[in-house]
C-alpha cells in the first residue's frame, strides 16, 4: 500500500488537483450558466500563488488565498459583464476570457517570466493538505447539491423564469455561480504550482478546458460524484492505456467523442439510470407475488 | 506598407477560406462545428501524406483535400450531430452537446495526424508544384498569395450569390430561419444539412491544402488555433451574414498584422479573443448579423 503511494504520489495529486479544476467548470453548469471561466481563474490562482512564493516567499496559505481572492474578484466583474450573454455565446465568451488570461501570463515579462513561465515555487503542500481541502469543497458542494439549496439550484438551472417568479433572485445566484466557479479553479491552480513548482502559459491553453471538460461530460455534470469520477477516468487512464502504445492518444479521443455523443448524463447518469431501472425491477417483481392489481403495477412502470 | 497589406491580404483570405464553411453551417443549419479545425488539418495531412508517395501537381492535391474534407465533415455529421440533436430535448440543451460533441470528434483526427508526425510539422515536399515570387514595386508577392486571394474571393462572393438566387440556397436560408415551415414546404432538411456540412467540409480542406503551400509546412495543432480566429470572424460579421464573415475575416487579419507589425508580435493572439469578447459584450448581433430570433 505504502509502496503503491510512493511510487504512484505524482498521480494521486494530479487526481485531486484535477477534482478541483473538473469542479470550478461543473458548479456554473450545474447552476445552468455555460461559463469556461474557471479555467482561467486556475491560471489567475497559479500565476499568483507562484508570484508570491518565488518573489515574497509567502506561506504556501496566504500564496493560494491571494490567488483566490483575485481570480474571485476577477470572477464577480466578469459576471458583471458578461450578464447578457447566454448559451453558446457565453461559453465562447468565457473561452476567449481564458485564452486572454493566457496572452497575459506570455506578455508579463519578468512578473510571469514570459513564454517560458516561473520555476521554483517550493512551498510545504503535502498531499494531505490537497485531500483535506478537496473533502472540504466536496462537502460544502454535497450540501449545496440537497434540500432547499439544491432545490433552488435546479429551479434556476431549469426554469430561470419559473425560478424568479417563485422569489428567487437568479441574478444572484448566476453571479455566485461564477465566484464558486473562480474560487475553486484559483485553489486548484495555485495547489497545483506549488505541488508541481513550475507554471507555464502553455499549462493553462484551450487543452485544460478541454481536459476539464471532458472529465465532466465522461463522468457526469449533475452531481461532484461525475466529476471525481472524470477526475480519476482521465488521470488514470493514459498509464491504463500504456499497452495501447502508440495509439493511447486515438483510443482517448474515441472514448471522450463517445461519451460526449452517447452518454450525455456521463457515468455517473448512467449508474443512476441502472439503479433505479434495477430497483424498479425488483420493486415490480416483490408486487408480482402478492395481489399486483394492473393499475397499479401501470402507474409503477411510467417512465419519470 | 504596402507589403503588410499583401501580407494582411492572404492572411484575411485564409482565414475567410476557413470561416466560410463555419459560418454557412452556423448560420443554417444552426450547428456550432468545433470539428471544423480538425477536419481542416487532416484533410491537408492526407494530401501530405498521398504527395509524399506520389509526385502530384497542386490542382490534384486541392481536389484530394477538399474531397478529405467534404467526407470527414459529412461522417462527422452523421456520426456525431444528426445522433445528438435526435436526443436532445431543445434547441438550447442540444447546441451545447454539438459543441461538446465536436470537440471529443476533433480529437480522434488530431491525435491520428500527432501519431503519425510525431507532432512535427509536415508540408508537400513532394508536390511538383513550385511557389515562384514576384517583385511589383519593392513588394513582394508569391503566386500562392495571389491564388489564396483569388480563391477566397471567388468562393466567398460565389457563396453569397448562390444562397441568395438559388432554390436551393433559399431552401437552406429558410431552415435557419425556421425549420419546422421549411419542412412542412417540402425541403428536405437531411439532406440538405448534409450537403450543406459537405460543401463546408470541401471549403475547410481547401484553406488546409492552400494554408500548407503558403506557410510550406503547418503542425496538427494548427487547425485549433484557426478555429479561435474563425470564430471572432464569424462573431464578428454577425452569425449568418455572409457578407459579415467576409468583412470580418479581412478585419480580423488587418487588425493582427498591425498588431504584429507594431508591437513585440506575443500579443497577436489577444486581437481575436479582445474581438470575440468585445463584439459579444457591446453588439452581439456582429457587424451584418440580424437580432437573433429565439424559436420556442
Amino acid at each position: 500500500m505504502i509502496a503503491w503511494y510512493d511510487t504512484n504520489i505524482i498521480l494521486i495529486q494530479s487526481t485531486f488537483v484535477g477534482l478541483l479544476m473538473a469542479l470550478s467548470l461543473q458548479v456554473p453548469i450545474r447552476f445552468g450558466v455555460f461559463s469556461f471561466a474557471g479555467i482561467g481563474c486556475y491560471g489567475i490562482g497559479a500565476y499568483v500563488a507562484a508570484i508570491m512564493t518565488i518573489r515574497y516567499e509567502w506561506p504556501a496559505v496566504a500564496a493560494i488565498g491571494a490567488g483566490m481572492l483575485i481570480a474571485g474578484v476577477v470572477g464577480y466583474l466578469l459576471a458583471l459583464t458578461v450578464r447578457r450573454l447566454g448559451g453558446l455565446y457565453l461559453g465562447m465568451a468565457t473561452i476567449a476570457f481564458d485564452l486572454i488570461v493566457g496572452v497575459l501570463a506570455v506578455n508579463g515579462g519578468d512578473l510571469t517570466g514570459g513564454p517560458s513561465g516561473l520555476f521554483g515555487a517550493l512551498a510545504d503542500v503535502t498531499t494531505l493538505h490537497l485531500v483535506l481541502i478537496s473533502a472540504v469543497v466536496v462537502g460544502l458542494l454535497a450540501y449545496s447539491e440537497r434540500g432547499a439549496i439544491g432545490r433552488r439550484v435546479e429551479a434556476v438551472r431549469e426554469d430561470p423564469e419559473l425560478a424568479a417568479s417563485m422569489g428567487i433572485d437568479v441574478r444572484r445566484h448566476r453571479q455566485a455561480a461564477f465566484v464558486i466557479s473562480a474560487l475553486l479553479g484559483a485553489c486548484a491552480g495555485g495547489l497545483n504550482v506549488l505541488l508541481r513548482t513550475t507554471i507555464a502559459p502553455t499549462d493553462i491553453g484551450f487543452s485544460l478546458v478541454v481536459l476539464a471538460l471532458t472529465m465532466i461530460i465522461v463522468g457526469g455534470s449533475r452531481s461532484w460524484a461525475g466529476a471525481l469520477i472524470g477526475a480519476m477516468i482521465f488521470t488514470w487512464l493514459p498509464s491504463f492505456l500504456e499497452f495501447s502504445g502508440q495509439w493511447q492518444k486515438v483510443i482517448y479521443g474515441v472514448i471522450v467523442a463517445l461519451a460526449a455523443i452517447w452518454v450525455p448524463g456521463g457515468l455517473l447518469g448512467m449508474m443512476t439510470d441502472a439503479y433505479r431501472s434495477w430497483q424498479r425491477s425488483r420493486r415490480d417483481a416483490g408486487s408480482g407475488d402478492g395481489d399486483r392489481t394492473p393499475l397499479g403495477s401501470r402507474a409503477e412502470g411510467t417512465p419519470a | 506598407m504596402l507589403q503588410d497589406l499583401i501580407n494582411a491580404l492572404s492572411l484575411g483570405s485564409i482565414y475567410l477560406l476557413f470561416a466560410l464553411g463555419m459560418s454557412l453551417v452556423w448560420g443554417t443549419v444552426g450547428i456550432l462545428n468545433f470539428a471544423h479545425g480538425a477536419i481542416f488539418m487532416f484533410a491537408a495531412f492526407v494530401s501530405s501524406i498521398i504527395t509524399d508517395q506520389v509526385r502530384l501537381p497542386l490542382p490534384a492535391l486541392i481536389v484530394i483535400g477538399a474531397a478529405v474534407g467534404a467526407l470527414l465533415s459529412v461522417a462527422v455529421q452523421m456520426l456525431a450531430f444528426q445522433p445528438i440533436m435526435r436526443r436532445a430535448k431543445d434547441h438550447r440543451s442540444g447546441e451545447m452537446q454539438i459543441l461538446i460533441g465536436g470537440i471529443g470528434v476533433a480529437a480522434i483526427p488530431l491525435a491520428i495526424a500527432e501519431e503519425v508526425t510525431g507532432s512535427n510539422p509536415f508540408g508537400f515536399a513532394g508536390s511538383s508544384y513550385v511557389t515562384s515570387t514576384f517583385s511589383l514595386l519593392g513588394v513582394r508577392v508569391t503566386s500562392t498569395q495571389l491564388m489564396v486571394v483569388a480563391a477566397a474571393l471567388v468562393i466567398g462572393i460565389g457563396v453569397i450569390v448562390w444562397l441568395r438566387f438559388s432554390r436551393s440556397g433559399l431552401a437552406l436560408r429558410s431552415i435557419g430561419v425556421d425549420p419546422e415551415t421549411a419542412s412542412l414546404m417540402g425541403v428536405n432538411r437531411r439532406v440538405l444539412s448534409l450537403s450543406t456540412m459537405a460543401v463546408a467540409g470541401g471549403l475547410a480542406g481547401l484553406a488546409g491544402v492552400l494554408l500548407t503551400y503558403n506557410l510550406g509546412a503547418i503542425t496538427p495543432e494548427s487547425g485549433d488555433v484557426l478555429l479561435i480566429k474563425a470564430f471572432a470572424a464569424v462573431i464578428l460579421g454577425g452569425v449568418g451574414s455572409m457578407a459579415g464573415v467576409i468583412v470580418g475575416a479581412y478585419v480580423l487579419a488587418a487588425a493582427e498584422t498591425i498588431v504584429l507589425t507594431q508591437t513585440s508580435g506575443l500579443w497577436v493572439d489577444a486581437v481575436s479573443f479582445g474581438f470575440i469578447f468585445a463584439v459579444l459584450l457591446f453588439k452581439s448581433e456582429g457587424l451584418f448579423g440580424r437580432r437573433e430570433v429565439r424559436r420556442t
